[in-house]
């Protein structure tokens, strides 16, 4: 494994949510348009990458058989320790991303990487490897958001690009996510042996 | 018996190391989470009493996804001067609606002789009569209170 192929994995061949389909839930909530998509996704990739780096640098120490409930503690305590600091030092953008940062908790992609790739890592590539899938949850979350806010609103990045009242207002509700998550699913499973 | 000894200690040395630097981060930010929450307070109150003449009621209208938070600024002759939300969970895309300018706009100016009805006087956001209804059911409420 090299630490190329760590970064890039995350991208589209093993895009967590298109591909390995893990952290469904935040992006069904918040993929209803794209400013949302953005800060969860910055967020989760705040987290991500801190939560691997720590796992990896701590997983000789980690005795096998209580290593989820330690993976727990560390992700939980990064999660309110990120909580309590953007609080205090940036508020503006707390104020933006702070409905967020609770969610990250439920965000099973974070347990995911620290038990399947950071916890059988060294540190260097467990970091490539949050890093690639931060981006790849991302991509997958800015690009629901952006169809479904189009479609849904009018809108783009918060832009009225036509009259919302044209919209389809189904695309903004639970429906439309899972509309557009499949949509996405069945594309990039027919470009598999094209581009994968 | 050894084993699950060795356990116990290693998984409570964790939660030590992480309760004692959760605690520590607490007491380092919890002045300044306080300081913020009452800034952004006052900047709000700001925002809806712009030349300090009047006065800011608190209101929790019921919406459709629960209470929807917001400050109304009065002037002293009983007109709003301004809404703000503060907090709500209206559905997205539709009754969030509710925080933009555009739609509070319109209940500048208006006061207890004013019906503040949807789709009366008030235009309604199309597919959120309920968010509309709360929201107007809030002024009512902070024009009624007492200064």
């Amino acid at each position: 494994m090299s630490l190329k192929n760590d970064l890039t994995l995350g991208l589209l061949k093993e895009n967590p949510v298109l591909r390995l389909m893990i952290g469904l839930c935040p992006v069904l909530a918040v993929s209803n348009n794209a400013i949302n998509a953005l800060g969860m996704s910055l967020a989760v990739a705040f987290v991500l990458i801190l939560s691997n780096f720590v796992v990896a640098a701590i997983r000789k120490v980690v005795p096998d058989d209580i290593r989820i409930p330690i993976f727990i503690i560390v992700i939980s305590t990064f999660v309110t320790i990120i909580d309590y600091t953007m609080q205090a030092f940036t508020p503006e953008l707390y104020a933006a991303l702070g409905v967020f940062v609770p969610l990250i908790v439920v965000n099973c992609i974070i347990l995911g990487r620290a038990e399947a790739f950071a916890y059988r890592a060294p540190v260097l590539n467990s970091v490539l490897d949050g890093v690639g899938m931060s981006l790849g949850f991302g991509l997958a979350l800015v690009t629901i958001g952006v169809v479904r806010e189009l479609l849904g609103s009018g809108s783009l990045f918060g832009w009225q690009l036509f009259n919302g009242a044209a919209a389809a207002t189904i695309m903004i509700l639970p429906p439309g996510a899972f509309i557009t998550i499949g949509l996405l699913m069945a594309g990039l499973n027919k470009l598999e042996n094209k581009v994968l | 018996m050894q084993k699950i000894i060795k356990l116990s200690l290693t998984l409570f040395v964790f939660c030590v190391l992480a309760g004692g630097s959760l605690a520590g981060i607490y007491l380092l930010t919890a002045p300044l989470i306080e300081r913020n929450t009452r800034l952004a307070y006052e900047n709000s109150v700001k925002e809806v009493v712009p030349n300090g003449a009047g006065r800011a009621v608190l209101v929790a209208p019921r919406g459709y996804g629960g209470q929807i938070e917001m400050i109304v600024g009065i002037s002293t002759s009983g007109e709003v001067l301004g809404v703000k939300v503060l907090k709500q969970k209206e559905t997205p895309g539709l009754g969030s609606a509710i925080t933009k300018m555009s739609f509070l706009q319109q209940f500048i100016g208006k006061s207890l002789k004013d019906r503040l009805a949807p789709k009366e006087d008030i235009d309604t956001i199309t597919g959120a009569t309920i968010s509309t209804r709360a929201v107007c059911d809030g002024i009512k409420q902070a024009l009624k209170a007492q200064p």
